[in-house]
């Protein structure tokens, strides 16, 4: 019984080493969906004006970035390629193109589809290193970050998109509520996270995250694969770079990477394995969310700044912990 | 084994016959030789244009230049000291933020006898230029008292103070020097009302913590605030812009950095130009260009009693308008006769 | 049939064959290393040798050094402690912050160390007892610790910390070596000794290599993993006490950015951070002597700052495409 389970497990599974065990599905839900309601409720009975409409909105311009990016590092996680280090250049590579084309005049649809594109482009061009050079994405990514934020410093030390138009007022207005730039975030998650599993291409994104040698015995290109997956990833970013420049004032090449750390809390918390092959997207919205209030909640407790950073790691370590307990449950 | 050791026998060879090569061609006698280290700070376009321009002036002289990054590391710093000593460079500017690490600097300057200016950032034994950084923040406090006295009789609901703690002492000077001088043109301000956050001198990261701030006081209407630059104060303008209560938020930075040119928030009522980039101007013309010619000054590192003093420029939004920005100013800068600084050239209101 | 041929050769099989991985992946940095050295003898010439120049070579890159050769436990045994870097300011700061209060030494330099080994603890029981993400939870700390940092240096982010005999002790030199470097490269040494040599070393890379083989063949995973977290933030915590010899003070920053030097380092040295179970230590320091050779050369050349980072994010990825072709890991 032993010998033929054990052998059956070896043979059909995973990366070695380094996993995340963080099975997709209700049981993570509940617990980022409980952490939030407790936080929230917590911070209301601390203080009832806790619950209105500025903390709404400031929560949620929050989450509007953070949630674009963590759809594009979830596809990459679950497509086996663990991590794309480099979206803070490529957010702020758009978001520079967008201020600088819209300073010039042109119309801002172009802008919008250039934006995209060059997420996009810039996804590829890490996609033809890993793929060509049969490198592994974080080491790749990790120079392309670096490399391209030193270049573009080279040619720009600041960024805006203009003020007075109509671009900046949407990033600075709302619809139904919310900010504008929230909406196409969650309609981002839901198309994503409703297509991923539906469509042919996702399922081969998630087969060759799953075990990419099986992948490949079924005719899968994984090189196919990668392209599309870091292509379409770094058009999100390039979307994202969009509503970035929108809603941000003057920005300097390197502050992408502030959004760095709370885009990978939000997609390890969403359950999405780094190592490949699980994970829904959907839930982007709960951890997303739930990591965007932890900063309020805290100034509204009464903490500085520099307590925010410390708890905010301290939830980070404790959530992944709990996920983490669950699955080993679960797993015996 | 052997193979490496052989290969790598094959490849030093013609490198050592090169090197002999480079050797045998050495050049005249070396030309005077300024050392600069840049903050490496990647917040700000001046930060780069100081090099530029010491570069843009130590060529006009004919000099050897050489410049390194600190990188706003003060491992880094230290290195750069080094290479520097090793480099034996004639004279070194210096524009070190992390400040602990300037005795550690000045120990090993001043061991190797090489004379160092330093920017802004007093430290015994480095001739000091630039402005009082503490006084900038209290004229920057103190314009923006008056318009706050003007308008709400000195009764704002809220005073928010964005600080970089990474930048330092300076941060504390000047974050600190505008509350100080807020508070002397309205002193009667209660100290609930004042509240800082961590926006790291950047507009980016100033704005999601200022949102916060903001939300946790909702029934803020009136609204000043202060920081470290023009950036950090930015941020919380936008967030007051984007929670919809911008109606009477008015800010004042430092640094004047986003404060010229078409794109500037209707929020920020002025800031304080200290014209950064050309810094080298008076570096040179009162110290360097002096030790080059064999007769270096007494070394003043006192920010009261210093080498050479740069006159901090208040200017209001409207004043600001007329004055060009970074890139401009520093081609306006190079191309006018040795001495003049940025002061002279761009300051409305000369005091 | 499988478990039986595991342990029959465990001690053989993987000793020959780690062997050969370790000194394959030496081989290529050391020679990516004399090349370094050869460019800087031909294009700076003989003074890149000089004394001067190794001491400002060896003073850089002496706590990483100490730092990576601990960190590499960890690596090697499966797990990633990115909070290495936030760890040596926190050490740092403490330690300033202890000797400012008139702590000696004698006492200072003890309580900071178990001071670190707490939060090493708290790392090693989120991921090894919990079952934690090893990325998501030691980037926790990375955060929370950085904000102990500026919460510890406030109001003006920096603690100045002369201490004389300390600040004597770290800067002095055997040779032109300076003898923290001569203390790192000793540890270095040993580290190797201890990962090809003993059975601890053999247990560690089982451990990080396959952790269900490893399981089966009486290892106990668990304790390596968290004795390698817990080794991590030893060493961490020692080259930032070493900082603050060195620099006479302490400072909000202090540290911020080596976990992307070390890591970068260990990665074209040879260890993964997708597995563990490969990586010599010796590895580690070559690639932190390409890394910080190659800055030195731009340095003394007076190439301009900015390029810099362009040239070091490119050698990051030529070195590892150059592993790659020796017969490194292949990434699909």
């Amino acid at each position: 019984m032993t010998d033929a389970t054990t052998i059956a497990q070896s043979t059909s599974v995973q990366p070695e080493g380094f996993r995340a065990k963080l099975p997709s599905g209700w049981g993570t839900a509940a617990t980022v969906a409980a952490a939030w309601i407790v936080l929230i409720v917590a911070s209301g009975i601390h203080r009832p004006d806790f619950l209105s409409h500025q903390t709404v909105l400031a929560v949620s311009f929050t989450m509007a970035i953070v949630g674009i990016l963590a759809v594009a590092q979830a596809l990459v996680g679950m497509s086996g390629a663990i991590l794309d280090l480099s979206q803070p250049t490529a957010l702020i590579l758009s978001a520079a193109v967008v201020a600088w084309l819209l300073e010039c005049g042109v119309p801002v649809p172009v802008v919008a589809i250039a934006g995209i594109l060059v997420g996009a482009a810039w996804g590829i061009a890490n996609a033809t290193i890993i793929v060509f050079g049969k490198l592994n994405p974080i080491i790749v990514t990790l120079a392309t970050n670096f490399i391209g934020g030193a270049v573009m410093f080279l040619i720009f030390q600041n960024a805006q998109a203009p003020l007075k138009s109509g671009f900046s007022d949407f990033g600075r207005s709302y619809f139904l509520g919310l900010p504008n730039i929230w909406w196409p975030m969650a309609v981002l998650v839901l198309l994503a996270g409703y297509l991923v599993p539906r469509t042919r291409y996702g399922r081969h994104m998630i087969a060759v995250g799953g075990n990419r040698f099986a992948a490949q015995a079924r005719g899968i290109s994984l090189r196919k694969t990668r392209f599309a997956v870091f292509g379409i990833s770094g058009a999100i970013v390039g979307a994202a770079g969009i509503l970035f420049a929108a809603s941000n004032g003057p920005f300097a090449p390197a502050v992408g990477s502030t959004y760095q750390l709370p885009v990978i809390a939000g997609v390890i918390l969403a359950g999405v394995s780094l190592a490949g092959g699980r994970g829904s997207i959907w839930l982007i919205l709960l951890s997303v969310g739930f990591l965007s209030t932890v900063p309020t909640s805290l100034v509204f407790f009464g903490f500085s700044s520099n307590w925010q950073a410390v708890f905010q790691g301290l939830i980070l370590i404790v959530a992944v912990a709990i996920d983490g307990f669950r699955a080993k449950r679960l797993q015996r | 084994m052997r193979m490496t050791l052989r290969r790598t026998l094959a490849t030093m060879t013609p490198a050592l016959l090169a090197l002999a090569i480079a050797g045998a061609s050495a050049g005249p006698a070396a030309a005077f030789k300024l050392g600069m280290a840049v903050g490496g700070d990647t917040c700000c376009d001046w930060m780069k244009a100081q090099g530029d321009v010491a570069a843009a002036l130590a060529k006009q002289r004919g000099w050897d230049y050489v410049e390194l990054s600190n990188n706003a590391d003060p491992a880094i710093a230290t290195k750069n000291a080094d290479i520097f000593i090793q480099d034996k460079v004639d004279a070194v500017i210096e524009f070190n933020g992390r400040s602990e690490v300037n005795p550690v600097l000045a120990a090993k300057f001043a061991a190797a006898k090489i004379p160092v200016v330093t920017y802004d950032i007093s430290q015994k034994g480095f001739y000091f230029v630039g402005i009082d950084n503490q006084a900038a923040g209290i004229a920057g406090g103190e314009a923006l008292g008056e318009i706050a006295k003007a308008k709400w009789n000195c009764q704002p609901d809220l005073v928010l103070s964005s600080e970089g703690a990474g930048a330092g002492i300076v941060n504390t000077w000047r974050t600190g020097g505008m509350r100080d001088g807020l508070k002397k043109v309205c002193p009667d301000i209660p100290a609930e009302k004042w509240i800082s956050f961590e926006g790291n001198g950047q507009a980016v990261v100033a704005l999601p913590a200022a949102r916060d701030v903001l939300a946790a006081h909702p029934d803020a209407k009136k609204i000043l605030v202060v920081g470290l630059n023009d950036g950090g104060v930015l941020g919380a303008l936008q967030a007051a812009e984007q929670l919809g209560r911008a109606d009477d938020i008015i800010g004042w930075g430092q640094d004047g950095s986003f404060i010229t040119g078409n794109n500037v928030d209707p929020h920020l009522a002025g800031s304080v130009f200290y014209f950064l980039e050309g810094y080298a101007v008076y570096a040179l013309r009162d110290v360097i260009d002096k030790i080059a010619a064999g007769s270096p000054p007494p070394v003043k590192d006192d920010a009261g009693d210093p080498a050479s003093r740069v006159q901090p420029c208040p200017v209001s939004a409207a004043e600001a308008a007329k004055i060009p920005g970074t890139a401009d100013r520093v081609k306006a800068l190079l191309a006018a006769p040795a001495g003049t600084t940025e002061y002279d050239l761009f300051c409305p209101k000369k005091s | 049939m499988t478990v039986e041929t595991s342990t029959a050769n465990t001690s053989g099989f993987d000793r020959q064959h780690l062997r050969d991985l370790a000194t394959g992946s030496v081989t290529s940095i050391a020679v990516t290393l004399i090349a370094v050295i050869v460019v800087g003898l031909s294009w700076v010439g003989p003074n890149f040798v000089q004394a001067s120049n190794i001491t400002i070579i060896g003073t850089f890159v002496a706590v990483p050094m100490l730092v990576a050769a601990f960190a590499g436990f960890a690596l090697l045994g499966g797990v990633v402690d990115l909070s290495i870097g936030s760890m040596v300011g926190f050490s740092s700061c403490l330690c300033a912050t202890l000797l400012g209060w008139g702590w000696p030494l004698a006492t200072a330099i003890p309580v900071t160390l178990v001071a670190c080994m707490a939060f090493g603890a708290i790392n090693a029981t989120a991921v090894v007892i919990f079952g934690a993400d090893t990325i998501a939870a030691t980037l926790g700390m990375l955060v929370a610790l950085r904000g102990v940092c500026y919460l510890m240096a406030q109001p003006t982010g920096s603690l100045t910390a002369f201490d004389t005999n300390f600040y004597t002790f770290t800067n002095l030199t055997v040779g032109p070596l300076p003898l923290l470097f001569v203390i790192a490269l000793a540890v270095i040494v040993i580290a190797a000794f201890i990962v090809t040599r003993t059975r601890l070393g053999r247990h560690v890379q089982a451990a990080g290599g396959d952790d269900r083989a490893a399981t089966r063949a009486g290892i106990s995973v668990t304790r390596v993993r968290f004795g390698a977290l817990l080794l991590s933030a030893l060493g961490a915590g020692i080259g930032g006490i070493l900082y603050v010899g060195q620099l006479g003070s302490a400072s909000n920053l202090t540290g911020t950015g080596l976990e992307f030097q070390v890591y970068a380092a260990m990665m074209i040295g040879g260890y993964s951070i997708l597995r563990g179970g490969v990586g010599n230590p010796i590895g580690a320091a070559l690639g932190l002597l390409v890394v910080a050779g190659t800055s030195n050369i731009l340095d003394v050349q007076a190439i301009s700052p900015y390029f810099t980072n362009i040239i070091v994010g490119l050698l990051l990825l030529a070195a590892v495409l150059l592993d790659r072709l020796r017969g490194g890991d292949a990434y699909e």
